[in-house]
């Protein structure tokens, strides 16, 4: 097959670009330069990982570890849809950390570490096979650390802590699925539909399903998959708001992403529907969805409350993923975009309100709305679109779920499936509007005399005020996503 | 994009200028203010100009549509026919009349600009949901609607306005999720949700799917009927009414209400076309809510929740011919009219009422009937066009309220004279609950009209009777406008009405009677006089004996005789949505979340770690063990070495040199050191290496010994 070599360019151009970024730009005087730096490399990225999108699909066979163990990169329509969504999303939220991040100690060492889990980001999408993308996916676990560490507290080291702890465990778990699925020919190239050889998994499907199960729930622990989905709702309160943007809005999305290569492009659909596996895989996204909004629900603290969401709607994509059908897995990729867009402009406000106003707590944001009109205008928005009012474009994906959840014929779960999801609804109206209630209505006796203008500087609007767009737009128009996701879907169904 | 374009401006145009007014409105009140009247004025007009194209063909009205296919996913349809453009045209009318009328109403208001953006959106959506040809179309605008609409409820801003707010959006999500739950199953089961195929479509369902098509319906109809009004989703209904500002409750009772209504009409006519287990449940329901409505307007004492109840008991009137619908199958003519003229009744006389109570609030700022006595005496237009929206719904004859409420009475009686299902005293039950809550609705319009134009206030008349500038021309204008149009209505039946009805059937599948009705024939008006008489029997005999008593001053006044705790809100949904559920499923959430895997990772790891602990100590152990028993070692004897007596006393002789010195002359620099042990091992040095130099001699010795033997040895035998 012909090396295409351009690949390396969007994995390897964030790492070093990022090494240098933490070596060289530890001191705070020289911040102009690294805010050019890290904003050129951003930019450059995204050009990159575009180039490598519009080509044909490429293939590059990096080195061979063994004479089976390969790391190898290609693109296909799925790498297309999450590298252009990761690489997309880290720009607007760099920009909008430069102004964040403005007074803050380190920044070398998170904007250098920043750029390195891009690339790791990067690899994770154009992975070919298993084991590029666990060497991927460890790497990107480990460079995000980081990231959670950054205020260097006593609370965000514990924080961090838990993070490394669960996603080691999660890695190790996919690891041994891994070990087991290399005897059925399960590290070879990528492929839609499957790639296990049948006749050696003949005699041995209880030990293929376990393994299956061992590495959903090992990658799930990424996507914040009950019962490892205790490190978000831990991190994100901890760490910096454009960290936990892109760790809700991305780092989860990659989890998803190992677990549909490997679920339909290493042991294919066939395997699993119908087995104790995808019943298992549809209880615990429920669970997860279901927990994840009366947790959120319940929860006082502005970041801790978005985190839970994120567990609940992550799930909503994995529940998505588990049934098995075109319609759904097509609402699962576009509520991966969606979800993505909405979550990072949701932890973007919540920045937005901490750095302006240093309030973190639910109970504070009375008349907020009419200090910052902006970015609550954003947050409205987005908060709509979580919940599914049409016509954003969380209703858009939530049709399709609920649609092919219906038509998916798993029994009970074809129904439970929609009520969860709609009760889920319910629970994000309740967890989301009242910053919208109280923000901008703040009731008959507030005193407007003390209020003051504390709208946020543009480079912190502008990337919410795009993705907010984005969010809104995509549900009036979403030809572009549903086409794409299901070109995907009509390779695997 | 295909069909006709003009019926996508209907929509984006209020939206459009929603926007436009609110930018105004950043520089100019005042320019705002008339831009927004122009805006719905050419909103009226485009649809004036639709209609005036229209009119003609099948069924009085020639059908136009419109499609968007990939918008917002499913795509975009919209169609007009008869019963579109009379909506249509009702919704603008309404809208550009309050919209002239807020100009004076909301001048002390704050956050106008609030108001006039999300009013112009709200009827760009509800533009969108009567135009709508498929219930995604249709949830959609409808879940804009709710959204835009919960500002006005909450634009006072006061607490009992929050909590009424509050109380609507969640009402209004809840039924919103409800509803797509059904819109999800029904769209599974029938594979369509264009309300042109769902008709056939629901028609060729096997049996064995019946029962999930009721239950799609049923999810459909609480969503709508949330937002119509229903029995037991109604508690918004009297909650938001009385804080919203007037214009909006005039819209909100008005025209949102019909918006559910629309929704039911939809489900109704094409899912359950003639399916009297359907209609049975639809008329339970309205009997419900018509009843109940009417109950809580007569004891309520405040005006505008007085309204808000009529119109709760209103869209029950309307419910029990969607029943009814259901439940004459074919000859359904009579119950398909009443209850589009029933609709378009109350909408029109809505408007006038909300409006009148609005000019009284404006300028009283208060709605409490014993505070509000006697403002309007003296007031001779104000009472005209309260007077005329009161006697139409209380259905008076010759006015349009009676027109409707004859229609719905008599497909009542028409269903009795047939063959009926279950008991035929029920029917003859619900008959009389029907008569009763029209008396009701006489009476407690009495009460109103009674207690603010006849009776003199005790403390403020004078005061009253000298404000003659209580409302400017706009205001003026559009309230009596508003209440002249309700007359024709009722005078010329058969010239307007019928008319009506013949424009919007053909949504409803129903077709014109065989011959006309005649209004005012005995048969009909007897119905009418036996409301009558009964509210007047209600109104002598309870409202004002019971509802009313003598206060210290001997005056008679209104009180609220409801007991308080009689509350479903208070008293069942609150306690249970947001305590019990909330504390049931976060509790076991909470278990989950911190309960479950914390204490599994931590019980593993001392399991595991005790295992492992003893793992690790095995070896140790067994050699411990060993040593404790088998391989006991024996003790290590440490004895003096023999023959070091005089390195010891030599030793300790010269450490007490030391002592001395270090105590004399070496007080400076002392010797730390002791010779003892230097001793010792310079002795026992020099005893082992004598005893190796004394061993290797002796053994030389014997070597040699050893030698001269052999050598004796030899010499002796060689």
């Amino acid at each position: 097959m012909e090396q295409d070599y351009l690949l390396l360019l969007p994995v390897f151009f964030p790492i070093t670009a990022g090494l240098f970024t933490a070596i060289f730009f530890r001191a705070k005087d020289r911040r102009k330069a690294m805010t050019v730096l890290v904003s050129v490399s951003l930019v450059l990225e995204l050009l990159l990982t575009l180039l490598c999108l519009m080509r044909p699909d490429g293939f590059l066979s990096l080195w061979r570890l063994t004479d089976t163990l390969e790391v190898a990169f290609a693109v296909d329509s799925m790498s297309r849809i999450f590298s252009g969504l990761a690489a997309a999303v880290w720009l607007l939220v760099g920009i909008f950390a430069f102004s964040y991040m403005k007074e803050e100690d380190h920044q070398g060492l998170f904007f250098g570490f920043y750029l390195m889990v891009e690339g790791s980001l990067a690899a994770q999408c154009f992975a070919a096979n298993l084991v590029t993308y666990y060497v991927s996916f460890e790497l990107m676990t480990l460079t995000s650390l980081p990231l959670v560490l950054q205020e260097r507290t006593k609370e965000a080291i514990m924080a961090g802590l838990k993070y490394l702890f669960y996603s080691v465990a999660g890695a190790f778990m996919a690891l041994f699925g891994i070990f087991f699925l290399a005897g059925f020919g399960g590290i070879g190239t990528f492929a839609p539909g499957g790639i296990l050889d049948g006749t050696k998994v003949v005699g041995h499907e209880g030990l293929l399903l376990a393994s299956s199960f061992l590495m959903i729930l090992g990658f799930g622990t990424k996507a914040g998959m009950f019962p490892l989905h205790g490190w978000l709702p831990t991190a994100h309160p901890e760490a910096p708001a454009p960290a936990s943007a892109v760790l809700s809005g991305v780092i989860t999305k990659m989890g998803v992403l190992a677990i549909i290569r490997t679920v339909y492009y290493v042991v294919g659909p066939d395997y699993l529907k119908g087995s104790w596996v995808q019943t298992v895989w549809m209880t615990l996204a429920l669970i997860t969805v279901f927990m994840g909004s009366m947790l959120a629900y319940c929860e006082k603290v502005m970041k801790k409350r978005l985190a839970y969401s994120t567990v609940s709607q992550v799930s909503y994509i994995l529940f998505g993923l588990s049934l098995f059908n075109k319609t759904a897995f097509i609402g699962a990729i576009a509520h991966v975009i969606f979800h993505s867009l909405v979550k990072n402009t949701l932890f973007l406000g919540a920045g937005a309100i901490i750095h302006q106003t240093g309030k973190r707590l639910m109970t504070e944001l009375r008349g907020i709305g009419k200090e910052m009109p902006v970015v609550i205008w954003c947050f409205t928005l987005v908060s709509i679109t979580l919940v599914g009012i049409p016509p954003t474009s969380g209703f858009v994906s939530k049709w399709y779920l609920a649609t092919g959840a219906l038509a998916s014929g798993t029994g009970v779960f074809s129904w439970l499936g929609p009520v969860v999801l709609l009760i889920s609804a319910l629970l994000t109206a309740g967890y989301l509007l009242p910053v919208t209630i109280h923000g901008f209505f703040p009731g008959a006796d507030f005193d407007y005399s003390s209020l003051k203008k504390r709208e946020p500087s543009p480079l912190m609007t502008v990337p919410m005020l795009l993705m907010t767009a984005g969010a809104v737009l995509l549900g009036l128009f979403p030809g572009v996503v549903l086409g794409a996701a299901s070109r995907t879907a009509l390779l695997l169904f | 994009m295909t069909g006709n374009i003009l019926l996508l401006l209907v929509i984006i145009w209020p939206m459009a200028g929603a926007l436009a007014a609110w930018l105004i409105g950043r520089k100019t009140k005042t320019g705002r203010d008339l831009f927004a009247d122009g805006v719905t004025a050419a909103e009226l007009i485009l649809l004036a100009v639709l209609f005036a194209g229209g009119i003609g063909g099948r069924g009085g009205f020639t059908e136009t549509a419109f499609s968007w296919p990939g918008f917002g996913g499913l795509g975009l349809t919209l169609k007009l026919d008869g019963f579109r453009i009379l909506y249509g045209l009702i919704a603008a009318f309404m809208w550009f009349m309050t919209t002239v009328f807020s100009r004076e109403y909301f001048k002390s208001y704050r956050n106008r600009n609030r108001y006039y953006l999300f009013m112009l959106m709200t009827l760009g959506a509800v533009m969108g949901v009567f135009l709508s040809d498929d219930l995604y179309t249709t949830f959609l605008f409808f879940e804009i609607m709710s959204f835009t609409s919960y500002t006005w409820v909450a634009h006072e801003e006061k607490e009992a306005a929050m909590k009424a707010a509050g109380t609507y959006l969640a009402v209004a999500v809840l039924g919103g999720l409800v509803m797509l739950m059904g819109i999800l199953l029904l769209y599974h089961l029938a594979g369509t949700l264009s309300f042109g195929k769902l008709l056939s479509a629901c028609e060729a369902l096997p049996a064995e799917r019946r029962g999930t098509l009721y239950l799609a319906g049923g999810l459909m109809a609480f969503g709508f009927g949330a937002k119509a009004g229903m029995f037991p989703l109604h508690i918004w209904l009297p909650k938001a009414h009385p804080v919203a500002p007037a214009p909006a409750s005039a819209l909100l009772s008005g025209m949102l209400t019909k918006t559910g209504i629309f929704g039911i009409l939809v489900v109704t006519a094409n899912l359950f076309r003639h399916d009297p287990v359907w209609g049975t449940c639809m008329f339970l329901l309205g009997l419900a809510t018509m009843f109940g409505g009417a109950l809580l307007a007569v004891f309520s004492v405040d005006l505008k929740r007085t309204l808000a109840c009529s119109s709760m008991s209103q869209i029950g009137f309307i419910l029990v011919g969607v029943g009814m619908q259901g439940l004459l199958g074919e000859e359904n003519a009579l119950a398909v009219r009443g209850t589009i003229l029933h609709m378009v009744n109350h909408s029109m006389i809505k408007l006038v009422l909300f409006m009148a109570a609005g000019v009284i609030y404006m300028n009283l700022h208060r709605l409490d009937l014993n505070e509000i006595r006697g403002f309007g005496r003296k007031k001779p237009l104000l009472a005209f066009c309260f007077l005329t929206g009161a006697l139409s719904i209380g259905g008076i004859p010759l006015f349009g309220g009676y027109v409707s409420k004859t229609l719905l009475h008599e497909s009542i009686v028409e269903y009795i004279h047939g063959t009926v299902l279950g008991p035929a005293a029920f029917w003859k039950a619900s008959e009389w609950i029907f008569l009763l809550s029209g008396g009701m609705t006489v009476a407690y319009m009495t009460k109103l009209f009674v207690a603010v134009f006849v009776e003199k206030n005790a403390v403020r008349q004078k005061q009253f009777d000298e404000m003659t500038r209580y409302w400017n021309e706009e205001s003026r204008a559009a309230v009596t406008v508003s209440a002249l149009l309700l007359l024709p209505m009722g005078l010329f039946p058969g010239a307007v009405m019928d008319k009506l009805a013949d424009l919007g059937q053909a949504f409803l599948h129903g077709e014109s009677p065989a011959h006309p009705v005649r209004y005012f024939a005995v048969g009909n008006l007897k119905g009418s006089m036996i409301s009558i008489a009964i509210g007047v029997v209600i109104y002598f005999g309870f409202i004002r004996t019971v509802l009313m008593e003598r206060d210290e001053t001997g005056r008679k006044v209104y009180v609220d005789r409801w007991p308080a705790w009689l509350d479903l809100e208070q008293l069942l949904y609150r306690p249970v949505l947001l305590r019990f559920l909330p504390w049931l499923f976060g509790g076991i959430c909470r278990i989950l979340d911190e309960y479950l895997l914390g204490p599994a990772v931590r019980g593993f790891m001392a399991v595991t770690g005790f295992f492992c602990r003893l793992l690790d100590q095995l070896t140790d152990s067994v050699i411990l063990l060993a040593r404790k028993t088998t391989h006991r070692q024996t003790g290590i004897h440490r004895e003096k070495p023999i023959g070091d007596h005089l390195a010891y006393s030599l030793g300790h002789f010269l450490d007490g040199c030391i002592h001395i010195a270090n105590g004399t002359f070496l007080r400076k620099h002392p010797i730390q050191k002791s010779y003892v042990r230097g001793l010792v091992e310079f002795e026992e040095e020099t005893i082992r290496t004598n005893r190796i130099i004394t061993g290797s001699l002796s053994f030389a010795l014997l070597l040699v010994c050893v030698g001269l033997l052999f050598v004796l040895i030899y010499l002796l035998f060689v």
